[in-house]
């Protein structure tokens, strides 16, 4: 689940909290924050790929802001965790079962 | 926030309860239906630790343990953005036989109000929490 690799990395919480007061280009992103430019090139492009920003083109420059619903993706995962998991468990166990009838 | 029932489930299974049950123990069993990594002592006080997705471990202790009839879990999210700690919410699970297979009752307890409420606070409450850790 890419949602909970790209939050679980401290510096792209700090990105997002950035990016939540306000749509920054991936310069100004790198400006504030005490690493390389392709090292913050890196981290959006994991949030975007997890859904959690969106990048717009503005002439040469590259545009990101959150993505509000970034988050329903992950509320689905954990709500489904449970009934998905437990029908994977009914086929596997009936699978066990006639295996150990045969 | 108002209190939330339970969230319960009930499938009829056709394995006999010794072989379902295991799929609460076992963890090369657990990880066929949850997770990639599971470690499990199921004894009353032993850990269950399961690494349920890159990022997403649920962390737990084995608070009943009935052979084939009852497993009691309190569980949660090691990553606290997940919004449900550690053993902050219970999974009761009933065996009981059905002819040749198995009821299987599952409910899941207490779960804090603002896990259930993730949903509807979204970004707001997500970024909240950020704010908070970076204070």
């Amino acid at each position: 689940m890419e949602v909970f690799e790209a939050i679980a990395q401290p510096k792209r919480r700090e990105i997002l909290r950035l990016l939540a007061d306000g749509e920054r280009s991936a310069g100004e992103v790198a400006a504030r924050f005490d690493v390389t430019q392709p090292a913050i090139s890196q981290h959006l492009r994991v949030l975007k790929d997890a859904g959690l920003v969106e990048e717009r083109r503005e002439g040469t420059r590259r545009m990101y802001r959150v993505r509000p619903e970034g988050l329903d993706d992950l509320h689905e995962f954990l709500a489904e965790v449970l009934p998905l998991g437990l029908r994977r468990l009914k086929r596997a166990a009936e699978e066990e079962a006639r295996r150990g009838r045969a | 926030m108002a209190a939330r029932e339970p969230v319960e489930y009930e499938l009829l299974i056709a394995a006999p309860p010794r072989t379902v049950f295991a799929y609460f123990t076992d963890g090369e069993r657990m990880t066929r239906w949850m997770g990639m990594r599971a470690t499990l002592d199921p004894r009353p006080g032993g850990t269950a630790r399961i690494d349920v997705a890159e990022g997403a471990t649920m962390v737990g202790e084995f608070v009943e343990v009935e052979p084939f009839e009852r497993i009691v879990l309190a569980w949660g999210w090691e990553q606290e953005q997940l919004r449900v700690p550690p053993r902050s919410s219970s999974v009761e699970v009933s065996l009981a036989p059905d002819g040749d297979g198995t009821r299987l009752r599952l409910v899941h307890r207490r779960l804090p109000p603002d896990a259930y409420d993730f949903h509807r606070a979204g970004w707001s409450h997500f970024l909240g929490r950020l704010r908070e850790e970076a204070a």
